[in-house]
């Protein structure tokens, strides 16, 4: 074990090395070294992202080391881009820091392009124009490049990179979080369950391997042996012989299907069996391709591919392709091909584990062929897709995700920028913010006292105060969030968090 | 450079003490008082652990105004903490944590005194859990936390507050956790189908086979490599595919995977916790709140009942249906089994009397014969049966009705 998987052991068991890759290749821009800033950082550099910059005009605060692990009393005084990066930079001595002690506006008044580097802008304590400029500046990215599966920039086709931006506030003990980025895809959703065992529809080979096995063996040991794949595909085989064809539908039809079974058992405590009648719920929803998955195929990214198309949308066409080809396919999406571990001798377990990859492999190499011939139509080299790709994305065909989240200008058009409760006098401001508040809500059609001024008065004691147990909560929550959008595994947020830590709740809104 | 002296409380603390100052309307029992702010500082507060969550709570303290900080940790610093716990770098690998981590924060933060405890938290008198106000439990392991939560007051990691007799106790809700991965014996020996029976089966039944009384060693790498060996032989006999040395490790140290920023939201939910408890600015979490990151942000706040006949903040005894005609050994299987138990080497007395005993080995070989025998032979129905085991920290009294 080399010193890099020694020291990424406990994450590389979470997303493995594509995931790791995909880190390793990301650029993330902070901008301005607030507490909270700070905190999403080190939880991004500790498992070793590519690099990261942070910009920010300001100098060191008393306020800033009381709130802000990586400025320090010897900081004081010094600028906060140049301190908080020497200090981060010491969690991990295989990442790059950068920093940069302007203000983020002028930056990109000398340097227009300068977020295109970034996969990620990190916005803190900025004013929402300033929010609005950098979010209105990362979406323009993202839909000029073709955002891709967890691979590097190089290997997308267009070259181009996506940048998402991600706005987080934190006051007193609140804090929220806004993420944007025009399109986000997951191959990986990391679902709870991948097996497809086609226990409704068996192809050959598994009819074949049912019916090897001897019901009426003598041998107990045998007999309790028998993986509840087979038992279940004899008994709803005969329940089809039976029924025109048909498996059970109704809860009683289910309910008779299980007490089948259970005739079947010898001894009250035939393992293989209870699996077998654990099992037959799940086995008696029809396989067929789940309507999230047409939607995607009715895409219009999916129908009109070009050129500048990422991985991910070449993919989803060819499964459709696959799928579309019944002869094929039996009108099916590819088969993951594995299977849970059940009571069984270890011969029978193995030969059935490779029915099922040998057919996974199978349609694996249907689908290869596919995207060979839309890549050849589309001018792009041969083999520009892995093998390991299309394996990966075949495995998890069934679960493929795509958000679409909405963009900062779509949220909302009306200007405003109020300074809250920053005063001596802040109990002044509860009035004017719950007038403020009651005025948006009426214009967004919201009946009654939706907002109380108990509540209104608590946002203004907070006084945008940087709590650092907030300030660390939040770069835990927004940490994670990043990961799983640079990774493309697991699903992120979509697309607003917000936390109470009066309460301790959460919430997450499609704003 | 700025000079040190200058910096005053009200500039560092300008975000906390807005919370200290000013009064809520949705929390109106709260009055802003200077004492507050003096017990912060002077009040002692526990930390046990410092790994993943111990660091991170460590820093929270830290910067939330608490000045007589205490950790006590028992572990050394390993490579693969590197990557979450974030106080150590490379050339502390070896080092104490609670040592290293004390002095990263007495250095980093101004004023802060941690004081580091390098033993084992059972080394520990029930007079130094008591001088503290606040413990926070950053733990990860499941012995340890029943161990602290049978012995001393306070509240704990995983974003839970335990107040003693008003809230659940961490014994109250042991059936929460998942039934332990373990694989039956039978599985490992005869029928291996996955790569983690193989594994298993070198670790439990090949190692003590080929090396006698020497006790594995999970952190020698030359330990887990023969391990891995044994196990891709067995897989191959078997036709096996998947075994790795990553799997082999991570099945025979049970390694839970683990990122800084999963620690980081657990750690700041319990320092929250704990600082508007230190100072009752807000209303405190009651009494559970969850986290979940894999699809989506979930968190799941509620209030956990506490369980009537907890064996640790009840006085009430257990009961339990068995059946008469099962043996001693069925009966121990099923309370290794049983989530809301889980033993390991459990022993058994009935008034005071043994009946199966795990150690010394003498009484152990001579006791055997009674994990064959039905209980109706071993005692009548209605005894209270104690039950003592290394992971439980006190004696379970389980009263048995024979179905």
């Amino acid at each position: 074990m080399d010193a890099k998987t020694q020291k990424y052991d406990r994450q590389l068991r979470l997303w493995g090395n594509s995931g790791q890759e995909a880190l390793e290749s990301a650029h993330i821009l902070l901008v301005n070294a607030t507490a909270v800033g700070c905190e999403i950082l080190k939880n991004l550099v500790l498992p070793g992202i590519g690099q990261f910059t942070v910009v920010d005009q300001g100098t060191v605060t008393q306020n800033d080391i009381g709130s802000n692990f990586f400025l320090d009393s010897e900081s004081l005084g010094k600028s906060r881009a140049e301190r908080a990066c020497e200090l981060l930079g010491e969690l991990n001595e295989d990442v790059k820091g950068h920093s940069v002690a302007k203000d983020i506006l002028a930056v990109l008044t000398e340097t227009p392009r300068y977020l295109a580097q970034f996969s990620m802008v990190i916005a803190t304590d900025v004013t929402r124009q300033t929010a609005e400029k950098l979010a209105a500046l990362c979406w323009l990215n993202g839909q000029e490049s073709g955002t891709t599966s967890g691979l590097k920039s190089t290997d997308s086709p267009a070259g181009k990179k996506e940048t998402t931006f991600v706005w987080v506030k934190t006051a007193g003990l609140l804090g929220s979080a806004r993420i944007a980025v025009p399109e986000h895809t997951i191959v990986e959703a990391h679902p709870e369950n991948v097996a497809d065992l086609r226990i409704d529809t068996p192809f050959p080979e598994l009819v074949d391997y049912a019916k090897a096995f001897n019901f009426d063996t003598e041998d107990t040991l045998e007999f309790g042996h028998i993986p509840y794949v087979a038992i279940l595909l004899k008994y709803m085989d005969e329940w089809k012989q039976q029924h025109h064809g048909k498996i059970p539908s109704t809860y009683a039809e289910k309910n008779q299907l299980k007490a089948n079974i259970r005739s079947g058992m010898r001894s009250g405590d035939d393992e293989n069996f209870d699996e077998a009648i654990n099992s037959v719920l799940r086995s008696c929803q029809p396989t067929v391709v789940p309507s999230s998955i047409k939607e995607l195929f009715a895409d219009a990214k999916c129908v009109n591919l070009t050129s500048e198309s990422a991985n991910f949308w070449i993919l989803t066409r060819a499964v459709k392709d696959f799928v579309d080809n019944t002869e094929k396919s039996g009108g099916l999406l590819p088969l993951s091909g594995t299977i849970p571990d059940m009571k069984a001798q270890t011969d029978s377990y193995v030969t059935l584990q490779s029915i099922y990859k040998t057919k996974a492999k199978h349609d694996v190499q249907e689908v290869s062929k596919i995207v060979e011939h839309l890549l050849e139509s589309l001018g792009l080299a041969s083999g520009s897709i892995s093998l390991q790709e299309i394996e990966s994305f075949c495995k998890y065909s069934a679960f493929l995700k795509v958000i679409r989240f909405r963009s900062l200008e779509q949220e909302y058009n009306q200007p405003k920028a109020q300074q809250i409760g920053e005063g001596e006098n802040w109990e002044d401001d509860v009035d004017p913010l719950h007038v403020h508040v009651a005025t948006l809500l009426q214009s967004w059609a919201v009946e009654g006292d939706a907002v109380s001024k108990e509540l209104t008065h608590e946002v203004c004691r907070y006084g945008k105060g940087a709590v650092h147990n907030i300030a660390s909560f939040m770069g835990g929550v927004v940490s994670q969030e990043i990961i799983k959008l640079i990774t493309h595994q697991y699903i992120p947020l979509d697309n607003t968090f917000i936390f109470d830590g009066a309460r301790s709740v959460s919430a997450v809104y499609a704003v | 450079m700025i000079d040190t002296q200058t910096i005053t409380d009200h500039e560092r603390w300008a975000g906390i003490y807005k919370l200290l100052d000013r009064t809520s309307l949705i929390h109106p029992e709260f009055e802003p008082q200077e004492e507050i702010k003096e017990f912060i500082k002077s009040c002692k507060i526990l930390v046990i652990g410092a790994g993943g969550l111990g660091c991170e709570i460590l820093k929270n303290l830290a910067l939330s105004g608490f000045c007589d900080i205490h950790v006590i940790d028992m572990d050394t610093i390993d490579v693969s903490n590197l990557n979450r716990q974030f106080l150590f770098r490379r050339a502390d690998v070896g080092k104490p944590k609670a040592v290293t981590a004390a002095e990263f924060i007495n250095k980093r933060v101004q004023g802060v005194t941690v004081t580091p405890h390098y033993c084992k938290i059972q080394d520990k008198d029930e007079d130094f859990y008591q001088e503290f106000a606040l413990v926070i439990c950053g733990l990860d392991s499941i012995e340890a936390r029943r161990w602290i939560n049978a012995t001393l007051v306070g509240f704990k990691g995983q974003a839970r507050v335990i107040l003693p007799g008003i809230t659940s106790c961490y014994e109250c809700s042991m059936d929460m956790l998942s039934k332990p991965t373990g694989f039956p014996l039978c599985t490992i020996a005869n029928t291996p189908r996955l790569p983690e029976h193989c594994i298993e089966w070198a670790s439990v039944l090949e190692w003590p086979n080929k090396h006698g009384e020497r006790k594995m060693d999970t952190d020698d790498p030359k330990d887990i490599q023969w391990l891995y060996e044994t196990a891709l032989a067995r897989a191959k006999q078997y036709n096996i595919q998947g075994v790795t040395y990553s799997l082999t490790q991570g099945v025979v140290k049970n390694i839970i995977p683990a990122i800084a920023a999963t620690n980081a939201i657990i750690a700041a939910s319990c320092c929250n916790e704990a600082l508007k408890i230190a100072t009752t600015c807000a209303k405190n979490l009651d009494n559970y709140m969850m986290y979940s990151g894999n699809d989506s942000v979930y968190t799941y706040t509620f209030q956990h009942q506490r369980k009537e006949d907890c064996p640790v903040c009840s006085n009430s005894v257990s009961k339990l249906e068995f059946g008469g005609d099962k043996t001693l050994e069925d009966f121990m299987d099923y309370l290794k089994e049983k989530p809301d138990i889980q033993l390991k080497r459990p022993s058994f007395a009935i008034g005071g009397k043994p009946l199966y005993m795990q150690a010394p080995k003498q009484l152990e070989e001579a006791m055997r014969p009674n994990l064959a025998k039905p209980l109706k032979d071993l005692f009548s129905n209605g005894d209270e049966v104690t039950i003592t085991d290394s992971t439980l920290p006190f004696s379970m009294q389980i009263q048995v009705t024979f179905l």
